[in-house]
């Protein structure tokens, strides 16, 4: 069974349609801004480190720090020598070799007087191959670059080792060598590549063997800006490197400025230059306005959709009501209808109803279109008597009894109540056929209801002639033998208007 | 149940399409990616081919995991350091197969016969699997040597510097064709000249048979052609200052002299530094890699120079000593010279073999 569709159910679904989009809106709107402030956030952050100097010195800061921890880890390597009694040549590798393991030390060696290096592995005449060891007597902490054969570089930090006797040999240095790669390694690891940065010598060599963007790529420095900048630009570029200062340049490539800026690492002889295109801001900024117009492309169609679905919800309910509104209003039309037709006391057709049946018996019989039809008149005797004797209430009982009495024997015609106490019966078809037989049944229950003082109706009937134009003319005929049955009735002892 | 269907359908695109919103955001940038490999483009050249940095040990099994050896050389220079780099991948790549190798590799200050002659005899004492030798001098170390392997030591040659034919040690590795490299050097130099003017021949160490056999092969090149004279030769005793002082007084003593050739790492930086202070177009020729000489090449004071693949005589040293060590004698594992290369290269290769050998910032 079909559940009907109310107003409270049209409302409910419509608030809760609405505060879902405002909800969806809502949430969407909080969302979007909430991921635009991140995303912005992340960019701004971004640009900001971007801020080359403080990049470069944080670069360079790193690299001495490296250099430090490693000088620092070294004194400690040559305190545990000084108390390793160490006897022979294996039990000196394995020595290094722990003490290489421990404190994470790079190609650690020792060097003794007459320039032997002695490794883990290996033991050499150095003198050819470091450089720090042309020097007669090591006084101080050296950093060095070393540029292998096989275009490897490598940092080199020695420190000498004053009164260090191993095996009955004196020693004057130990050194570590750190492959420059390593040091990119650990710089490009805290960059996350966000930034191009480079490890220049002097002359402007590149040490790292990373690029500087586009233009400079992995070459020398002064090589690859010599005709990008002004000669002054370059001539101050080459300055700063020759005497160790810091500063910054800036070049145009493909209509996009680049921006180096260079800051010398302390006591290395490098430059740590780091450079930044403005495309890669661009590309930032461009990225960013993308993805927001993707969030509100999206949402704007999301509310469309949700808009029209909405809307086809509201209209599927719109229509069932007004469908339900109808048959409704189709029900009440049809029982107002009824109400006009039917006597209220009888439940039997009415006088308006039987007009409208004579309206059309009439256009028929005009048009010649009907040939059996009898009109049946039927008269309550006694009613006024009832009602004066017996009240209003018992005058009503009679009518419904007779009205009963009536329709049970005319079961295939159409009963009216024209008046009071005067009923028309009609009929056609089967009801004409059996007409005679039901009236004279009808006719023996009525006399013999005078003796028990029960309904008493008066009948005369007539039955359509050729020559009868309209109803009553049957009507009147039927009625003209109800009265003369009435008189007979009377004969018999029933009641009438007078008595 | 038309209305429920709708409200289930409007539930469900509702939900894809807020997930579907919320998340298409997400995929971000890309973080861009470089091709690293995208740098400038090498071209065919003499000095790709000159050293073979790439190597990898073959499929031999050492017999133990830790090897002990002693090397010695002619003399402290920076060509046997280059031979060092080599040794000490093969080294490294051995242990990263479990196999310690340990070695000592020791020259003098100064070449010298008899200071090679006392290290042996002190290796002799230290217990080494493979004791290899650059022979200083090809008459006396010979004799070192087969009395050592007469002895029972397992003795190698390595470097430029074989012994004599017929020595008894057990095989070579390094440069076998000295006699044609200083042939190759003076045929240069002739045609450079026109086969025509007078060329001096600066040598290393007297009795250094590399030196003595590149020498003798510029000489045997030289004498070919009837125009051509050699007014001077000369031994710098592996000095640049001493190459560079037997040159000056070469120029002075010949002022119409056309070419040096140089036998030997020294001599051409020696030639170079006095021909460039003096002015001379002599034309040189030279042996090696050194960093010097090779700016003296790029700049055009040298014509070219023959460069030998000291790394891989470093690398393949040691592998065969590992071989040697484990017993093995030449044949299929190992040859008796394993031969390495040398390439002439001249001015337009200098830049490219300074950056692949010493880097842009050296």
């Amino acid at each position: 069974m079909k559940k009907a569709i109310t107003w409270k159910t049209f409302v409910i679904t419509a608030v809760a349609g609405s505060i879902l989009i405002m909800l969806i809106l809502v949430l969407s709107t909080v969302w979007a801004s909430n991921r635009i402030i991140t995303t912005t956030d992340d960019a701004v952050s971004s640009v900001s480190s971007f801020y080359l100097e403080a990049m470069a010195d944080n670069n360079a800061e790193m690299i001495v720090n490296l250099i430090n921890s490693n000088f620092a880890q070294m004194d400690k390597a040559v305190e545990f020598l000084r108390e390793e009694g160490i006897g022979s040549q294996e039990e000196f590798r394995a020595v290094i070799g722990r003490i290489k393991s421990l404190l994470s030390l790079s190609r650690f060696a020792l060097v003794d007087e007459d320039n032997i290096v002695y490794t883990q592995y290996t033991t050499y005449t150095g003198g050819s191959r470091h450089e720090f060891l042309s020097e007669e007597k090591m006084e101080e902490r050296i950093v060095s670059t070393v540029y292998l054969y096989g275009s490897s570089k490598q940092l080199c930090l020695a420190i000498p080792t004053k009164d260090l006797t191993i095996m009955g040999k004196r020693f004057k240095a130990c050194f570590v060598q750190i492959d420059i790669k390593d040091i990119v390694d650990l710089l490009a690891f805290d960059d996350q590549g966000r930034t191009y940065f480079g490890l220049y010598a002097k002359n402007g060599g590149n040490l790292s063997d990373t690029e500087l963007g586009p233009v400079v790529e992995a070459q020398n420095l002064f090589d690859a800006t010599r005709d990008v900048v002004s000669a002054d630009a370059w001539e101050q570029l080459r300055g700063d490197f020759a005497n160790e200062r810091g500063g910054s340049l800036t070049f145009s490539s493909a209509d996009l400025a680049e921006t180096l800026c260079y800051v010398p690492v302390q006591n290395t002889e490098w430059e740590m230059a780091v450079l930044i295109r403005e495309s890669v801001i661009h590309d930032q900024i461009h990225g960013i306005s993308e993805d927001n117009l993707a969030i509100s492309r999206r949402l704007i169609v999301l509310v469309l959709v949700v808009m029209l679905l909405f809307a086809a919800i509201l209209l599927l309910q719109f229509r069932k009501i007004a469908r339900d509104k109808l048959e409704a209003e189709r029900e009440t039309s049809k029982v107002f209808r009824s109400m006009a037709n039917t006597d209220s006391m009888t439940g039997v057709r009415n006088k308006h109803a039987y007009s409208d049946a004579e309206q059309a018996l009439n256009r028929r019989i005009m048009e010649n279109e009907i040939r059996e039809l009898a009109v049946v008149v039927c008269d309550i005797n006694g009613l006024k008597h009832v009602n004066d004797t017996q009240g209003h209430a018992a005058g009503d009982k009679l009518i419904m009894d007779a009205s009963a009495m009536i329709c049970e024997c005319f079961t295939h015609g159409a009963v009216y109540r024209i008046g009071g106490d005067e009923f028309v019966v009609l009929l056609q078809g089967k009801g004409y056929d059996t007409m005679n037989g039901v009236i004279a049944d009808l006719n023996r229950q009525v006399e013999a209801n005078i003796s028990t003082d029960d309904v008493v109706i008066s009948i005369g009937y007539s039955v359509l002639t050729a020559e009868d134009e309209q109803l009553r003319d049957v009507f009147a005929r039927a009625d003209q033998m109800m009265y003369e049955r009435k008189k007979e009735l009377k004969g018999m002892g029933a009641k009438t208007r007078q008595d | 149940m038309t209305i429920k269907r709708l409200s289930f359908l409007f539930a469900a695109v509702l939900t894809v399409l807020v997930l579907t919103a919320c998340s298409g955001s997400s995929s971000g940038q890309e973080t861009a990616v470089e091709d690293s490999s995208g740098g400038d483009a090498v071209t065919d050249s003499s000095a790709l081919s000159a050293v073979d940095f790439d190597h990898e040990l073959d499929p031999y099994v050492p017999q133990k995991d830790h090897y002990s050896f002693y090397f010695t050389y002619k003399i402290v220079h920076p060509w046997w350091d280059a031979v060092a780099l080599g040794m000490e991948e093969a080294q490294r790549q051995y242990l990263d197969r479990g196999i310690a190798v340990t070695y000592e590799y020791m020259a003098a200050e100064a070449a010298s016969a008899a200071d090679q002659e006392e290290r042996l005899l002190a290796a002799e004492k230290g217990g080494y699997d493979v004791i290899g030798v650059d022979v200083a001098d090809a008459e006396v170390i010979s004799k070192a040597l087969d009395q050592m392997v007469d002895a029972g030591y397992k003795v190698m040659t390595f470097s430029s510097s074989d012994a004599l034919e017929g020595c008894s040690r057990i095989a070579y590795v390094g440069n076998t064709h000295n006699t044609q490299d200083g042939a190759d050097l003076a045929e240069a130099l002739c045609k450079k000249l026109g086969y025509k003017g007078k060329v001096a021949i600066l040598v290393g160490s007297a009795g250094a048979p590399c030196h003595e056999d590149r020498a003798f092969g510029a000489e045997t090149a030289i004498m070919a052609y009837g125009d051509m004279e050699i007014v001077a030769k000369e031994y710098d005793n592996d000095s640049v200052d001493t190459a560079y002082e037997l040159t000056m007084q070469i120029l002075k003593d010949n002022p119409d002299l056309d070419g040096i050739v140089c036998c030997n790492m020294s001599n051409p930086v020696g030639a170079a530094r006095a021909v460039t202070e003096t002015g001379s177009d002599v034309v040189i020729v030279g042996m090696d890699h050194d960093k010097e000489a090779l700016h003296y090449l790029k700049n055009g004071v040298i014509y070219c120079l023959g460069v030998q693949d000291c790394f891989s005589i470093g690398f393949d040293t040691i592998q065969v000593a590992v071989k040697i060590a484990d017993g093995n004698q030449p044949g299929e594992l190992f040859p008796e010279k394993t031969d390495e290369t040398t390439t002439i290269i001249y001015q337009e290769d200098a830049a490219l073999m300074l950056e692949l050998l010493y880097g842009d910032a050296s």
